[in-house]
């Protein structure tokens, strides 16, 4: 990798003053390093904000988490695992307890693309600047069925798809102020520019996270190629109130289906005040994946996702 | 805490850190790097950003401090193995794909080859040299010995580091415990379910199927 | 056969732990990647970027004056060719594993890139890209023939017919390729991770021109082969020249990204394959139309070993009327070489996909259908003993019958290897102290060398393993050969044997004492102060045997509303011979098994049809087993003293995917015909999705196979 500057910033305000030009945040550096070892991007200055906000606090009708908790820290929290279990089971699928115990809260959201084409050093893609995407041609297998945009590289972040369900709201310093950020607002440009991965400028650092408390089950599920540490093909995350079996403010994502969590209207507007049981679901699921457009290698993800839709759903009655 | 403050304690448990390790009978002789290498710490401390010139850090490796002058891009895998010697944590896939390369920072199994080691001050680091220091095998390592949970050996010393991490904290550890904690390695000689009957004979189910 | 084995041993065939587990467990073994000489630079190697290039100037000049740069090299003259994505071109040491990276970028090449083509349907097209500018990509077919195909299958009561195909898959042993040299005096020592020291001695020795006498390779310990790591390769020869140029030693060990592309890989395969039975399920007739790529040199080798891309087809059966006709396709793409037993994977999966849809289509049991059909008496049995230890006969359901949303299954494959001994050779050294030194140039692969080196020392000395120290890695050493091919214990076992028996022989006569059991071995190794003697030993023929075969039960669960596939256990028998050392055994069987289920359901070579580079050179989509997906291995390790010692490590992993993949079939009713068995295919092959095109030109390898040389196996016998 190229050399850079480093500092390990105290408090969110130094880290974003320190930002200048190439400027990268590190937080557990796992995606950081792998982009820089890759040269897929070399910043000339790197800040530390690994150290900032590690707080889980418990604010009464939201939970709020610092951008620099660990994910090892929310598979811990047992109070967590009650309130809120679907993000809990977003971040125990995050890799291996190795990267659990240095990746971030806010670096697990603000993740880049994993697509293979962008992570070949020497292909020079759509999200790297170049003039084609590669996979709507090539093999793409691990990417998009719903894609706006021209890069079909799927959103991979476990957690932001279960914020997403949750309904969570992400708190981003840019320069020097916080601003406030639905999940669908933190991620929508992703959809449109083939060059985002999220919605962040390049000196937003991700401050914290919050989750409300209002849907009471919660659930989170992924199927991936190999039993562990592996990425998901596709993840579903759903939220809901649930009382006496009837579903009520359901919110449900998929993820690894397109560039940004990906939700339909539809679906969650055919759930509401129904009973939870497999026909219930199994709508549901068919009118998620209603609009799906798979390509060449990818067309597996379509029954794959409805399956995973109809667990997520039934997961929420153990929850 | 100000920040100021901060770096003062921080400062100061630098300087202490090395004259221990020091010791009074090289004190004297490497007198004038001590000087030299204080000062610069304290110049460096001054300033927030470091690099992209080499540039001297501390790390306490296995209890001991080590101060060493590195470049912001070198990772703690390439210190230990090519600054210090400590050649047991493994470079496989230098990713954190594989664990081959792990250590343990304040006791929590982490991937050496993605941690720059600049960012691993102020925090102690394990490795599988600190693991059996004395010489004499750890109840795990006996295990792994008898049951021959090895084959080629590479990917060993990051199975015996994340298990000793997980066997500290769960002296009982269960088989999902267990499979949790191998997860983050891999092994091509296929040494799995070896590993796995050593650990659980380490966890006190010696025998179990 | 071997009379020359003790009938009641002591340590032979027990439990003897690894001798050098100590070191591994505590970080102290130092393999090549480890070894440090004082001054030793790094080194890194530049490599192609285009998978098909005319290399028209390579400037090094910026390189040589960057800081830290000791030395900068070319592998080979420009202007050049280059023909695959990763191939070899200029190589630099420097102080540190930074600068070293930092030259390698500051190399600038000038290259003009050229048609290429990387898949291997593609490459079989007529007007498809030339790997080699002027000459075809297809090798002439290799047609083995036995009797009237056309007649027997006419006559056949059961005819079935399919095509499969097996992925790329890549060695990736976890220590990488390379080497630490010093090239730097007139004595050259070389510490490589290798399977061969003597076949790295003497590529080194002629790199530098200089005599083999000159050059000492070492391997104390090395991080797995697997077949990949014989010759000194591309690698060690710059690691050589950079330390030669540079006047210091260099480490030069290949990235896990280098390793994928350039240092070898098992061979892909597409089979159609037809297969007839009488009505009693006796196999009548056997065809083959099958191709594979070897990579840019593929030559079209059907030999079914090596680097070529042919299958011994149809493997394990004896098929009274058989054809196989193979061609091997050149990609733009590494080359492949050796790989845990060559060409049988592929072989088993083509050949044990094809019973068992013939024994759906006979509505016979498919256990059944090979003990009629196993021409091999062992293995015969075998099928048998393992669907007992497996419970096959409780398990064993319709295909697809299995109900409910995730469905259960198994299957089975057997297996077939020579594991032969030859010539090696090994020392013995009987110190006054009465401890004991074995010395054998061998390798240590993970394979236990030093192990049941000791274990053979001590129960042919009739001492306690703990006098004796075994040592291999050095070309010091009396010379024993590669470690491949499952040669490696029955070739060293005889030798170190027939070291120890001369050994005893020559201490009874220094010492005069006829009788060294019990104490009296101290007694008369102290008459020999203060020398000690070295008795030199030979592999013999009789101490070891050849011909192994094994049998593998597998059970699956699959998901079909996911695809995802688990495999819940595998049962192995494995005839082992006389087995030299039980725990250690058991760990190869294992590691055979694991690598198996990789090849079923996981790993594979992805190259990008439109740029022509790799696109999963890393563990992180090219995929290896885990512990999580190592399901409950039952093993019997039969132990047969009569026929020698015979090599177990390659027939350990040929079985395990064609079991597994045809318990996926036996679960879901239908085949998924192509390795990996990946949730993507278990959905397609239920018809969930329409499957991917993909439209394999049979008639094109049809009408190749016409026009290819023809070889009556009725005359010339081919055995794998």
């Amino acid at each position: 990798m190229k050399n850079f500057q480093y500092a390990k910033a105290a408090t969110a305000e130094e880290a974003c003053g320190l930002s200048g030009k190439e400027t990268r945040f590190h937080g557990g550096g796992i995606d950081l390093m792998g982009e820089m070892k890759d040269y897929i991007d070399s910043p000339s200055r790197v800040i530390d904000v690994s150290d900032l906000d590690q707080q889980i606090t418990d604010k009464g009708d939201h939970w709020l988490i610092g951008g620099a908790v660990k994910l090892v820290a929310i598979v811990r929290h047992d109070a967590l695992k009650k309130s809120l279990p679907g993000l809990v089971q977003s971040a125990e699928h995050v890799g291996s307890p190795q990267i659990r115990n240095v990746a971030t809260v806010g670096g697990n959201i603000a993740q880049h693309s994993r697509c293979w084409y962008y992570r070949q050093p020497d292909v020079k893609c759509l999200k790297k600047g170049g003039s084609q995407c590669y996979a709507c041609e090539g093999i793409n297998k691990y990417h998009s069925i719903f894609a706006e945009g021209a890069c079909i590289s799927p959103l991979v972040s476990n957690l932001g798809i279960a914020l997403s369900a949750l309904d969570a709201r992400v708190q981003v310093m840019r320069k020097g102020a916080v601003r406030d950020m639905s999940m669908e607002a933190f991620y929508e440009l992703a959809d449109v520019n083939p060059r985002a991965h999220n919605s962040l400028q390049p000196d937003d650092l991700v401050v914290s996270v919050k989750v409300p408390k209002g849907r009471k089950s919660s659930s989170y599920l992924q199927i991936s190629e190999k039993g562990a540490f592996d990425w998901a093909l596709v993840s579903c995350a759903a939220a809901a109130d649930l009382q006496d079996g009837i579903l009520r403010n359901v919110r449900l994502y998929l993820g690894v289906v397109s560039p940004i969590p990906y939700s339909r209207e539809k679906a969650v507007a055919f759930l509401a005040g129904k009973k939870l049981n497999e026909e219930t679901v199994a709508e549901a699921a068919r009118l998620l994946m209603a609009k799906a457009d798979p390509f060449e290698h990818n067309g597996y993800k379509v029954p794959m996702a409805r399956a995973m839709a109809k667990r997520a759903l039934l997961a929420l009655e153990a929850s | 805490m100000n920040d100021d403050k901060k770096n003062n304690e921080a400062f100061r448990f630098s300087r202490r850190g090395f004259i221990k390790t020091a010791g009074p009978t090289t004190a004297a002789a490497m007198a004038g790097r001590v000087d030299e290498a204080v000062a610069e710490i304290e110049k460096s401390e001054k300033q927030e950003l470091v690099g992209p010139a080499a540039s001297p850090i501390e790390l306490n490796i296995n209890g001991e401090t080590r101060r060493l002058k590195v470049e912001p891009r070198v990772t703690l895998l390439e210190v230990l193995r090519n600054h210090i010697g400590h050649t047991g944590s493994k470079e496989v896939c230098d990713r954190a794909q594989c664990g081959a390369c792990t250590v343990l920072l304040e006791g929590e199994p982490v991937n050496a080859c993605m941690m720059l080691a600049v960012a691993a001050q102020g925090k102690s680091i394990r490795t599988i040299e600190g693991i059996s220091a004395s010489g004499k095998l750890t109840s795990l390592q006996k295990e792994f010995v008898e049951h021959d949970a090895l084959m080629c050996g590479f990917c060993t010393p990051g199975f015996i580091t994340s298990l000793t991490a997980l066997l500290e904290q769960a002296p009982n550890a269960t088989d999902e415990q267990i499979q949790e904690a191998c997860s983050g390695h891999l092994c091509r000689c296929g040494t799995y379910p070896k590993v796995l009957k050593a650990a659980r004979a380490a966890a006190g189910r010696r025998g179990d199927a | 056969m071997s009379e020359g084995w003790p009938k009641n041993p002591k340590y032979l065939s027990k439990d003897l732990q690894r001798v050098d587990a100590h070191d591994k467990v505590t970080g102290k073994a130092e393999y090549a990647y480890d070894v440090h000489p004082k001054g030793c630079l790094y080194g890194q190697i530049l490599r192609s970027r285009w998978p098909a290039a005319r290399i028209q100037s390579v400037d090094l000049s910026v390189a040589q004056k960057m800081p830290g740069v000791k030395a900068v090299i070319l592998i080979q003259k420009v202007p050049r060719e280059v023909r695959y994505y990763g191939q070899e071109i200029a190589a630099v040491a420097a102080e540190t594993t930074e600068q070293a990276e930092d030259a390698i970028r500051a190399i600038k090449m000038i290259a003009k890139p050229l048609p290429f083509v990387v898949n291997t349907i593609d490459a079989l097209e007529e007007g498809a890209p030339a790997v080699f500018e002027g000459q075809s990509n297809l090798s002439k077919a290799k047609i083995r023939n036995k009797g009237n195909v056309d007649q027997a299958f006419n006559e056949a009561h059961a005819v079935i017919e399919l095509a499969v195909s097996t992925q790329v898959e890549v060695h990736h042993p976890l220590e990488t390729h390379g080497n630490t040299i010093d090239a730097s005096g007139e004595e050259i020592t070389c510490w490589a991770s290798t399977q061969g020291i003597t076949s790295v001695r003497g590529g080194i020795a002629k790199a530098l021109d200089v005599p083999n006498n000159k050059v000492r390779v070492k391997m104390d310990f090395m991080g797995g082969g697997f077949g990949a790591k014989f010759g000194a390769g591309v690698e060690g020869v710059a690691c050589a020249q950079l330390s030669r140029e540079a006047g210091a030693p260099v480490k030069l060990m290949l990235s896990r990204f280098e390793n994928h592309l350039s240092v070898g890989n098992r061979p892909n395969s597409l089979q159609h394959i037809k297969l007839g039975a009488d009505k009693n399920g006796k196999l009548v007739a056997f065809d083959l139309n099958g191709f594979g790529s070897a990579g840019f040199a593929s030559g079209g080798s059907s030999a079914g070993g090596g680097g070529g891309a042919g299958i011994p087809a149809p493997y394990i059966y004896d098929v009274r009327v058989q054809r196989s006709s193979q061609i091997g396709v050149a990609i733009n793409a590494g080359s492949a070489r050796a790989f845990r037993a060559p060409g049988c994977p592929p072989a088993s999966f083509g050949i044990e996909s094809a019973m068992d849809e013939l024994a759906v289509k006979l509505g016979m049991d498919p256990v059944e259908l090979r003990i009629i059909n196993d021409p091999q008496e062992i293995r015969s049995k075998q099928w048998s003993q393992a669907a007992d230890r497996f419970g096959w006969k409780n398990k064993y359901k319709k295909p697809g019958s299995s109900p409910g949303v995730v469905k259960t299954g198994v299957g089975c494959a057997g297996s077939k290897w020579a594991g032969r001994g030859k010539g090696s050779s090994a020392e013995v050294e009987i110190a006054p102290d009465g401890t004991v030194e074995v010395r054998c140039g061998t390798q240590d692969i993970g394979n236990a060398s030093k192990t049941f080196m000791t274990v053979v020392a001590a129960e042919t000395l009739g001492i306690s393993p703990e006098l004796i120290t075994a040592r291999v890695g050095d070309t010091t050493f009396p010379p024993s050969g590669g470690s491949g091919g499952s040669t490696t214990c029955p070739s060293v076992s005889p030798a170190v044997k027939d070291a120890c028996d001369n050994a005893l022989e020559a201490l009874q006569e220094a010492s005069g004492i006829s009788d060294l059991s019990g104490a009296n071995w101290k007694k008369a190794c102290a008459r020999l102060a203060p020398n000690p003697i070295i008795a030199q030993g030979k592999w013999k023929k009789g101490l070891s045997g050849s011909g192994t075969g094994g049998v593998q039960m597998a059970e699956v669960e699959v998901d079909t509303e996911t695809g995802f596939v688990k495999v819940m256990k595998i049962t192995c028998v494995q005839d082992c011979g006389l087995l030299v050392n039980r725990l250690t055994a058991e760990s190869q069987m294992n590691g055979g098994i694991i690598m198996g289920i990789g090849y079923a359901l996981y790993e594979e070579r992805v190259l990008d049809p439109i740029t022509g580079v790799a696109l999963n050179p890393n563990f992180e989509t090219y995929k290896l087993t885990s512990m999580a997906d190592t399901p409950e291995i039952d093993l019997e390790l039969q132990n047969m003293p009569e026929r020698g010692v015979i090599g177990i490590g390659e027939p350990a992993t040929v079985p395990t995917a064609s079991a597994i993949a045809n318990a996926v079939a036996n679960a879901i009713g239908v085949r998924v015909l192509s390795l990996p068995i990946t949730p993507d295919k278990v959905l397609n092959a239920l018809s969930k999705v329409p499957a991917p095109e993909e439209s394999i030109p049979w008639g094109r390898v049809a009408s190749l196979t016409a026009q290819g040389e023809f070889i009556d196996l009725n005359s010339k016998e081919w055995i794998v």
